[in-house]
C-alpha cells in the first residue's frame, strides 16, 4: 500500500536519538555516509555495521519500519550489484559467457556497492525516523547560514523543503483516498499494458494535482495573512541549542570516523592497520 | 438479497506501533431497501466498515456475504460487487478528473463496460436524479458550486445503477440549504429507486428525519442498532460516547421530568410539535 512508504516520516518515540539536536544528526548522517565510502575491507563494513546497529537500537524506532524504505531501492540496488557482478574485470574468473563474467573483484564490488546502498538509506531512515520535518529544517537552516554571505537564500530553501516535507504524507494521504474513490467507480489500476496503465493513471493524477494546488494557494494564503515576509528578521521561538549530549554525540561521530579512516587507509598511510 | 457482517474485525498497521483496532467482532445484516443512518464519533470506525461493504478493504478477521454469496469467496467478481454497491467517499467532489461533467458521470459505467451511449443515457439519468440540469452537462466540473460538484460526484456513483448506495457524510461542508438539499434528495432517490441507502453522519439530528434504522457505533463496536426513536432513548449513554440525541429528545425529557405528561419518543420538531400539542389539547379537556 502506499502508505508504506517511510522516507520523510517521523516516527514518534522516547529515544536519546529523538532527542539529540538536530544539526548532529545532520551532519552525523553526513559524516556516517563519507565513513561508508572510505571504509575497506571487511573490518571496516563490520565497524560500520555494529555502529550502525548500535544506532538503529538507541532509536527505539522497530527494524521493520526502517526496511519499508529498502523497498524502494530495490530496482536501483538489483541494477547495480548485477551490472558490477557480471561486468567487472578481475585477476581470477570464475565464469563467462560473452562479455559477461564473474570475477573475484566483480563479487567484491557488489557486495561492497550492496551494502553500502543498504546503509546509506537505512542511515539516513533513522535521521528522518527520528526528527521531526520542522526539526530537519530547523537544523538544515542553521548549518547552512553561512551562505547567506553570499545571497543564498538558505531560509526561504528550508521553508520550501519544510513545507515539501510536511507536505508528503497529507499528500499521499489524499492519493490514498482518491484511489479508493475511483476504484469504488470501478477504476482498474493494475491491469493492462504499460499505455492502459498509465492512461489509467489519469484519474488518479488530476484530483491530485488539483487538489496540492488548491492546498498551496490556501497555505500561501494564510502565511500572508500571517504577515510572513521571508527570513528577514526572523526570530526563531524555540533557538537551536547544543546541550552535553549534543557534543557527546559528535565526540562519537567523529571517533566513528576516525576509526573507519584509519581502518580503510591505515595500511597506505602507516603501512599497518591496528587490531589486525 | 442483503448485506451480512459477520464477525468482522479490521486492524490498520497490524504489527507496528501504530496498531489500531478499527472493527472489533461486527455483526451486522441490513435487508433490502432500508434507509440505514450509521452514526459514530470520529474514528468510531464508520467509514472503515463502510469500505468493507464494498471490498475496498479486507476484513482481517470475519465474512462479509452479499445477497447471500461470501465476498472473499474465491473467484468472486469484485467489480461487480462495487457496481453494486456504491460507494459516496466524504468530500467526493475531491475524485472529479474529467473536461466536463456529463464524461465525469461516464466514467463509471464505461469502467463497468457499457458503450458510449449507453454509459451518457446512465449519465444523464443519473445528473437529472440529482437536479444537475441539462445546461450543466458541458461544463467543466471544476467550475461549479461546492454543492454541485458534491451532486455530480453523487451522480458519478448513481450512474453505475448500484442497488445499495453508501454515502459517507454528504452534506460535511455544506451550509445548512445546501445539506437539506442533498438529504432531501437522497431520500427521493431512496423512494424513487427502491435502492439500500447507508447514510453515515455524526450528526443525529441529519439522519433522525430520514432513516428507518440506526446503527450506533463506538470505538469499532456496533453500541446501538434500532429504529430511531428505539435508539434515541439512550440519550444519556449516547452522550457518554461523544454523541447527542436530537434536541427535541432533550426538550421532551425535560417536560416529562417537570411533570408533563408527554410522547418523549419525538425525534423530529413536527413530531415534537404533535406530541406537545397532544398533551396541551389533552390538559384542556381536563
Amino acid at each position: 500500500m502506499i502508505r508504506d512508504i517511510t522516507l520523510g516520516q517521523y516516527y514518534p518515540a522516547k529515544s536519546v536519538l529523538h532527542e539529540l539536536d538536530p544539526r548532529v544528526k545532520l551532519a552525523a548522517t553526513l559524516i556516517f555516509v563519507v565513513s561508508l565510502f572510505v571504509a575497506k575491507g571487511p573490518v571496516g563494513y563490520a565497524l560500520a555495521t555494529v555502529f550502525l546497529g548500535i544506532v538503529i537500537r538507541l532509536s527505539k524506532v522497530p527494524f521493520r519500519f526502517m526496511t519499508k524504505g529498502l523497498k524502494s531501492i530495490v530496482m536501483l540496488l538489483m541494477i547495480t550489484v548485477v551490472f558490477n557482478l557480471f561486468l567487472l574485470d578481475g585477476d581470477v574468473v570464475f565464469w563467462h559467457f560473452g562479455f559477461l563474467r564473474i570475477t573475484d573483484r566483480g563479487i567484491r564490488t557488489a557486495v561492497m556497492v550492496g551494502i553500502r546502498l543498504i546503509y546509506l538509506i537505512l542511515g539516513s531512515s533513522v535521521m528522518t525516523l527520528t526528527t521531526t520535518p520542522n526539526d530537519l529544517t530547523d537544523g538544515l537552516e542553521k548549518l547552512l547560514s553561512p551562505l547567506k554571505k553570499i545571497h543564498v537564500p538558505v531560509h526561504d530553501m528550508s521553508m520550501m523543503m519544510s513545507i515539501a516535507l510536511r507536505f508528503i504524507p497529507i499528500l499521499l494521504e489524499e492519493t490514498d483516498k482518491i484511489m479508493k474513490a475511483q476504484i469504488a467507480r470501478g477504476a482498474d489500476f493494475e491491469s493492462g499494458n504499460l499505455i492502459q496503465k498509465a492512461k489509467a493513471m489519469i484519474p488518479l493524477l488530476v484530483p491530485l494535482f488539483f487538489s496540492a494546488l488548491r492546498r498551496a494557494m490556501d497555505l500561501a494564503l494564510a502565511m500572508e495573512a500571517r504577515c510572513y515576509h521571508g527570513g528577514e528578521g526572523r526570530t526563531k521561538m524555540k533557538p537551536l541549542k547544543y546541550e552535553s549530549k549534543d557534543r557527546t554525540a559528535y565526540a562519537v561521530i567523529w571517533i566513528y570516523l576516525a576509526a573507519m579512516i584509519v581502518i580503510g587507509y591505515g595500511r597506505q598511510i602507516y603501512g599497518w592497520i591496528p587490531f589486525i | 438479497m442483503s448485506i451480512k457482517v459477520k464477525n468482522v474485525s479490521y486492524t490498520y498497521s497490524e504489527g507496528m506501533a501504530y496498531e489500531v483496532h478499527a472493527l472489533k467482532d461486527v455483526n451486522l445484516e441490513i435487508p433490502d431497501g432500508q434507509f440505514v443512518g450509521l452514526i459514530g464519533h470520529t474514528g468510531s470506525g464508520k467509514s472503515t466498515l463502510i469500505q468493507h461493504l464494498n471490498g475496498l478493504l479486507r476484513a482481517t478477521e470475519g465474512k462479509i456475504y452479499f445477497n447471500g454469496k461470501d465476498i472473499y469467496g474465491d473467484k468472486y467478481p469484485m467489480r461487480e460487487l462495487r457496481s453494486k454497491v456504491g460507494l459516496v467517499f466524504q468530500y467526493p467532489e475531491y475524485q472529479l478528473f474529467e473536461t466536463d461533467v456529463l464524461k465525469d458521470v461516464c466514467f463509471g459505467p464505461r469502467n463497468l463496460g457499457y458503450s458510449q451511449k449507453e454509459a451518457e443515457e446512465k449519465a444523464k439519468r443519473a445528473l437529472r436524479m440529482v437536479g444537475m440540469g441539462e445546461e450543466y452537462d458541458s461544463s467543466s466540473p471544476f467550475e461549479l458550486s461546492g454543492g454541485q460538484k458534491r451532486r455530480v460526484a453523487i451522480a458519478g456513483v448513481l450512474a453505475m445503477d448500484p442497488e445499495v448506495l453508501i454515502l459517507d457524510e454528504p452534506t460535511a461542508g455544506l451550509d445548512p440549504r445546501g445539506r437539506d438539499e442533498i438529504l432531501d434528495q437522497i431520500s427521493y432517490l431512496k423512494r424513487e429507486r427502491g435502492i439500500t441507502v447507508i447514510l453515515v453522519s455524526h450528526s443525529m439530528e441529519d439522519v433522525a428525519r430520514y432513516v428507518d434504522r440506526l446503527i450506533v457505533m463506538n470505538q469499532g463496536q456496533v453500541r446501538f442498532d434500532g429504529t430511531p426513536k428505539e435508539v434515541f432513548r439512550h440519550y444519556r449513554e449516547l452522550e457518554e460516547i461523544g454523541l447527542a440525541a436530537p434536541q427535541v429528545t432533550y426538550l421532551m425529557q425535560e417536560l416529562k421530568e417537570k411533570g408533563a405528561r408527554v410522547d418523549t419518543d419525538a425525534t423530529t420538531v413536527e413530531e415534537a410539535a404533535d406530541a406537545i400539542a397532544a398533551w396541551l389539547g389533552g390538559q384542556e379537556q381536563l
